[in-house]
């Protein structure tokens, strides 16, 4: 996170892009770039993870189309096991819970409001992280305000923070989405005006403000463009941790409401069933596993092809 | 963490010497598995189980109560009479009683306490279990008086409950607000010795205790010491009992007692008179719930055999009525009321009654959309209540589920915020469930339906009054076939009480008061 305070990013500007190598066309044939993406597909890893990661969004999206079963509909046939044990029933191909329930439709809607706990707290949180951040490099005289803000913001684990915000609105969704942003709202400050305050030193944003523009302007054509694609790229390598944080919130009964399925509260209702029924409580585990491995393999890749302080 | 010898011993030298090596079991320690720890330990100001459950060892009562639930032993009183108009007691009590520092035990103690239970300032939310008090006041050092404005037919039950327990005056007085929380100094079979909150109770064999209730025989505590040991984790807490970190415990989990009894070292024996109800009750004034028709489907919806099967592995009783037909005072005229699982009958009901189904599939009438909110507990609770709400779903109720900590709910429970509430309680009769909460003083807790109707009150009162068993039981009976007809309660089932313990120990005859299995602990003992 500190290191991106030093990074002086390649200004997407038409004098900057002729100072590249490729400015000189008499020369030979330079070395040519392999496009980022053609990078990004080089990297099995990174190819795996994203593919990964598109088919449980998929999933969670046709989550309607591809249940077997109705996600909140109890039956009689308690705990059955995963259809290939001794037990299984090919009809629930997972198995189902403590109340009848298809733990396999259950998991594809609970991947759903997983992932989009995640997108949603992640978005509101890198948004107004980084317009923080991004307005403290702007202005140098709100900056130690902010910054300290943001430090005291820091202090605060989420977890408590999700723990206080449940005991004043209850239990559910929203309290955990308000928590997990404001958590991430301090990290994505800080890297947003790093990257910012680098940016903000470069000869462009004087050549801006010598032509007259407004600050309006300068801060959004030159400063936020300029900036933009890193602090995607580190809010997409938070959106693992956020999955992570939002799951333990859930697994401390924090999160949606029931009957609503959410892989925290599945994993954490089979915890009851561990010693009898392990699968209510592995399934939905294995599931934030490789969701979170996934999202942070894919994060790390797409930093090592789009950051630009490891192009060069 | 604070492992006991026993503990120790075992983990030291493996199940293989422990057992040829029984000698070295010879400090007596008991460790009790249980699921929460109380917040401090005052008789009076204490009303839930855990509290009691260590209260009735440390401390003793008036009377006892016997496992049958029905008979009033002796415990400090050795005997008793009752005037003609049922209105004054005279208690006997026994001489050579003495509290854990030594001290004698005499009528003025009693009297103290009981006058503390009932005081005002004490605002013990169980002071009128006591009865109406004129007055209670040691004649001599072995007689007691307890005069009552009004006859009052369940006094000696209550006075068999832990809110009673004889305390010391000095001690009260000399740890103020830390009395019950730093230390306790009773006339119990054990001792305070040292308390961890939320880890561990320690208690010491009060050495020479010989006044306990004649069904436990004579003599002190068989054991040197008891560890109340808190695990909150149910998983947790079965595999302490199998693996010998835990020796007796009845809050094992429905689904572990299965596997514990399949166990050769472990011993799993169970009562059925153990009168605990788990129920859901709605706020009769709330729009929709407020209609007996939307409660009477809501009975008819939910399906309590497969409940009881299927979550609870048949470990329950799935409950129809308020009270246990075992219950004292149970009026048997009740049993043509019960509403029975029928989902189609649920639908009729509710159409009949013009609730219809509106576009989301939710039943309406009148603006008003049932979707009634519960609050709930965490944990087994919200398990039951997310069933109840997938039953509700199929007859159009779209039950919303708000649940909360055991920390914060009884705060919530106490508002009109919710139209239904969960709620699990013990009791001894009929009578005392129904003076708990249907009594309209006893709004707005833990009366929480609102029921507010003078028949009811003027019935209790009577009831109360009765001098005849006959006219009690009429009494009460009446107010339960009046309140079971209301459909104010959803019942979920009945819980017998099963004690898991290891098979080294004496055989454990389960008690039911106040749903504490253990009661005075004086059957604790190890076999080698």
């Amino acid at each position: 996170m500190t290191m991106a305070a030093t990074e002086t990013p390649e200004p997407k500007t038409e004098t900057a892009s002729a100072a590249t190598p490729a400015a000189k066309p008499e020369d030979a044939p330079p070395p040519r770039r392999a496009s980022w993406g053609r990078r990004l597909m080089r990297d099995r890893a990174a190819v795996a993870a994203l593919g990964t990661l598109a088919i449980i969004c998929l999933a969670a999206l046709f989550a309607p189309l591809l249940a077997t079963h109705d996600p909140y509909v109890n039956t009689r046939s308690v705990m059955t096991p995963p259809a290939w044990q001794t037990g299984g029933d090919i009809a629930y191909l997972l198995g189902t819970d403590g109340q009848g329930r298809d733990i396999f439709s259950r998991l594809l809607y609970g991947a759903r409001l997983t992932l989009l706990i995640g997108l949603i707290s992640v978005g509101l949180g890198g948004f107004v992280g980084s317009m923080i951040g991004l307005l403290s490099a702007f202005y140098p005289k709100i900056d130690a305000w902010l910054m300290r803000f943001m430090d005291m913001l820091l202090s605060f684990p989420a977890i408590l923070l999700g723990l206080a915000l449940v005991a004043v609105m209850g239990q559910g969704a929203v309290p955990v989405i308000i928590a997990l942003a404001i958590s991430s709202v301090p990290d994505c400050a800080r890297i947003a005006r790093g990257i910012a305050s680098g940016v903000m030193k470069m000869e462009f944003i004087e050549a801006g403000r010598a032509v007259g523009l407004s600050d309006a302007a300068l801060f959004r054509r030159y400063l936020l463009r300029n900036c933009i694609s890193s602090i995607m790229i580190f809010i997409s390598l938070r959106f693992g941790q956020v999955i992570l944080i939002g799951a333990a919130l859930s697994f401390l009964g924090l999160g949606a409401r029931p009957p609503l399925a959410e892989l925290g509260m599945m994993a954490s209702q089979g915890r009851d069933f561990l010693l009898f029924a392990p699968h209510i409580a592995v399934i939905p585990s294995v599931a934030i596993f490789v969701i979170v491995l996934a999202a942070n393999v894919a994060g790390d890749a797409l930093r090592d092809v789009l950051d630009p302080r490891l192009q060069t | 963490m604070k492992v006991s010898t026993r503990t120790r011993n075992r983990l030291g030298l493996g199940a293989a010497l422990a057992v040829s090596l029984p000698a070295l079991a010879s400090a007596q320690t008991v460790t009790i598995l249980r699921q929460q720890d109380s917040n401090k330990y005052d008789p009076p100001a204490i009303t839930a189980l855990s509290g009691s459950e260590v209260l009735f060892m440390m401390g003793d009562t008036l009377v006892a109560l016997n496992e049958d639930m029905q008979t009033i032993e002796p415990l400090l009183a050795k005997s008793w009479d009752v005037s003609e108009d049922g209105k004054t007691y005279t208690f006997h009590i026994k001489e050579g009683v003495k509290f854990c520092d030594g001290k004698p035990m005499t009528a003025e103690d009693i009297a103290y306490s009981i006058n503390r239970w009932i005081s005002p300032e004490l605002k013990s939310g169980v002071a009128w279990r006591a009865g109406d008090v004129k007055e209670v006041v040691a004649l001599d050092d072995y007689t007691l008086k307890y005069e009552l404005n009004a006859p009052y037919s369940e006094l000696l039950y209550q006075l068999a409950q832990s809110f009673g327990t004889v305390v010391d005056k000095e001690n009260v007085e000399a740890l103020g607000a830390d009395f019950g929380v730093t230390g306790f100094n009773g006339t119990g079979p054990f001792c305070w010795e040292s308390w961890d909150p939320r880890n561990e109770m320690v208690l010491t064999k009060h050495e020479g205790y010989n006044w306990g209730p004649p069904m436990y025989g004579e003599g002190a505590a068989k054991v040197d010491k008891v560890i109340w040991k808190i695990v909150p984790e149910e998983s947790t807490r079965t595999v302490a009992l199998l693996t010998g970190q835990g020796d007796v415990s009845y809050y094992v989990p429905y689904i572990g007692l299965g596997k514990l009894r399949s166990m050769p070292n472990i011993e799993v024996v169970r009562s059925d008179a153990a009168f605990w109800t788990n129920y859901i009750g709605f706020k009769i004034d709330k729009p929709g719930v407020s209609d007996p028709a939307v409660r009477e489907a809501i009975n008819l919806a939910v399906n309590r055999e497969a409940m009881a099967e299927d979550m609870f592995f048949s470990e329950v009783d799935p409950a129809y009525s308020y009270v246990s037909k075992g219950a004292l005072d149970y009026n048997a005229e009740v049993d043509a009321h019960l509403i029975k699982y029928d989902p189609d009958a649920a639908v009729k009901v509710l159409e009949d009654a013009g609730w219809m189904l509106n576009a989301d599939g939710v039943r309406e009438k009148d603006g008003v959309t049932l979707e009634p909110v519960i609050y709930t507990f965490t944990g087994e609770w919200a398990k039951t209540s997310e069933a109840v709400q997938a039953d509700l779903l199929k007859v159009g109720i779209n039950m919303q589920i708000q649940p909360y900590d055991a920390t914060v709910i009884w705060g919530k429970l106490a508002t009109q915020e919710f139209d239904m509430y969960t709620m699990g309680f013990p009791y001894v009769s009929t009578g005392d469930a129904l003076n708990l909460y249907f009594r309209s003083a006893n709004i707005p807790s833990p009366n929480r339906m609102n029921w507010d109707d003078p028949e009811t009150d003027k019935l209790l009162a009577d009831a109360a009054a009765a001098t005849t068993d006959e006219k009690r039981a009429s009494d009460y009976g009446d107010v339960l076939l009046k309140v079971q007809k209301a459909a104010v309660w959803l019942p979920i089932y009945e819980k017998p009480m099963q004690v898991a313990y290891v098979k080294n120990m004496a055989p454990i005859k389960p008690h039911n008061i106040y749903g504490a299995g253990l009661y005075k602990g004086l059957q604790l003992a190890f076999t080698d």
